[in-house]
């Protein structure tokens, strides 16, 4: 019992991250889908390649000490899929980006949602999940009135 | 004279008979051709996103269908039919299947040293999957994940009783109306998983290579979508056959894109074979 609601609670996150990528690696075993960070800095570089897009970001402190972040991003494979380019993130803009810490290596996420400077949103999987909510209400909707 | 009429018209009657069949012949080897990838943004699609059973996709429609869970997020309710799909499949492991049972996602090769998958993944694998006549007697697949290919032979042999075994096997296909049939032997053993019993969480067991697996792909009457039924069957991992269903839609402006920068893990990059 305790295994099953454990599973229910695991396999939405799991399904949403899968859903949309999940290709040569395990997220879960990568990356903790429970915890978020919020990292803000200036994009070095952002590589649109499979099997998953990179963006590298120098993060600055208050001290001006720069620390090097690494976030991991679905592939170009799917990226593409919801009209992501290599020019949706710029090299030497600054943003603020939130994602799942890894568990094995510092300063590295896998993204969530990334914030730009003029304040545009990229959100992960955010258009697949909004169509599967508007399917199901018009599922209900055709199921009411074939009451 | 009028013998020889009634021998012309039916002459003509055999000659369009055999054009027709083999115009509709011809229009059975393209009719799958082309690019296809996700599937439809739909609580159903989502579900077969990877892979999806009959039981599991009833369970999820009896879900949907039941006014008491209106509030409720899709996800959760297609994580609540993967349950009890999970549990089916699980129980068609054999103890053999169970011994490996649920293997460590952290030693899977793929992610320990991007080795591409085997085929018992490979089919089910997301986005891009691209069909092509090739010639009369070939057709080729080529997947979006790990840029993966592979060969059916159309030309009616048979499979090989004594073919090394390889990653993607070996495929011979046929036509049964507008369906085609693929069956692939000569698999070497590798990872089969399902989502359903938590794959890339460690969900994924070993299959052997006595599998055998037999796909039927068929497109939609309206045309957007393609159905892949794919039996698998190990002795030595499931004990009977299951069978597993995929859906792609039509994508004709996708692109396969270079598989060409696979991270290996910086933990894992000082053990891992090169």
């Amino acid at each position: 019992m305790t295994s099953s609601r454990t599973c229910l609670l695991i396999l939405p996150i799991l399904l949403l991250c899968s859903s949309v990528s999940l290709s040569h690696h395990s997220f879960s075993a990568v990356y903790d889908g429970s915890k978020e960070t919020t990292v803000a800095g200036v994009v070095t570089q952002f590589r649109f390649v499979n099997p998953h897009a990179m963006m590298y970001l120098d993060a600055t402190d208050s001290s001006g000490k720069v620390a090097k972040w690494v976030v991991e991003f679905d592939g170009r494979l799917n990226l593409s899929n919801v009209g992501w380019t290599a020019d949706s993130i710029k090299s030497g803009e600054r943003v603020t980006v939130t994602g799942n810490p890894s568990h094995t290596e510092s300063n590295r996420l896998f993204f969530r949602k990334l914030v730009h400077a003029d304040g545009t949103e990229l959100v992960r999987g955010a258009q697949r999940l909004n169509a599967i909510e508007e399917d199901r209400r018009q599922r209900a909707r055709q199921r009411d009135q074939q009451k | 004279m009028s013998h020889l009429k009634q021998q012309s018209t039916l002459a003509i009657f055999v000659l369009l008979g055999l054009l027709t069949a083999t115009a509709n012949a011809q229009s059975s080897r393209t009719k799958l051709d082309g690019m296809w990838s996700d599937p439809p943004a739909t609580a159903v699609g989502t579900f077969c996103f990877f892979s999806c059973t009959d039981l599991g996709l009833d369970r999820l429609n009896k879900l949907l269908d039941d006014s008491a869970n209106d509030a409720r997020p899709a996800m959760q309710l297609i994580a609540q039919a993967k349950t009890v799909e999970g549990d089916y499949i699980r129980g068609l492991f054999t103890p053999e299947a169970l011994k490996h049972f649920p293997l460590d996602p952290l030693k899977d090769p793929g992610y320990l040293r991007c080795e591409p998958w085997g085929l018992a993944r490979q089919m089910f694998a997301p986005h891009q999957f691209e069909m092509r006549q090739n010639g009369r007697d070939r057709i080729d697949l080529r997947y979006g994940e790990w840029a993966a290919r592979r060969t059916i032979y159309m030309d009616g042999r048979k499979l090989p009783a004594n073919i090394k075994p390889s990653k993607m096997g070996y495929s011979i296909g046929r036509w049964d109306g507008e369906t085609l049939i693929i069956e692939t032997s000569a698999i070497e053993a590798n990872i089969f998983e399902s989502l359903a019993v938590g794959g890339n969480t460690g969900g994924g067991t070993l299959h052997s290579d006595q599998l055998r697996i037999v796909e039927r792909y068929t497109r939609s009457s309206d045309g957007k979508t393609l159905q892949l039924t794919a039996t698998l069957e190990d002795p030595v991992t499931f004990r009977g056959p299951l069978v597993l269903k995929k859906t792609w839609s039509w994508a004709p402006d996708q692109k396969i894109t270079p598989y060409d920068s696979c991270e290996r893990p910086a933990e894992s990059k000082k053990d891992a074979k090169p």
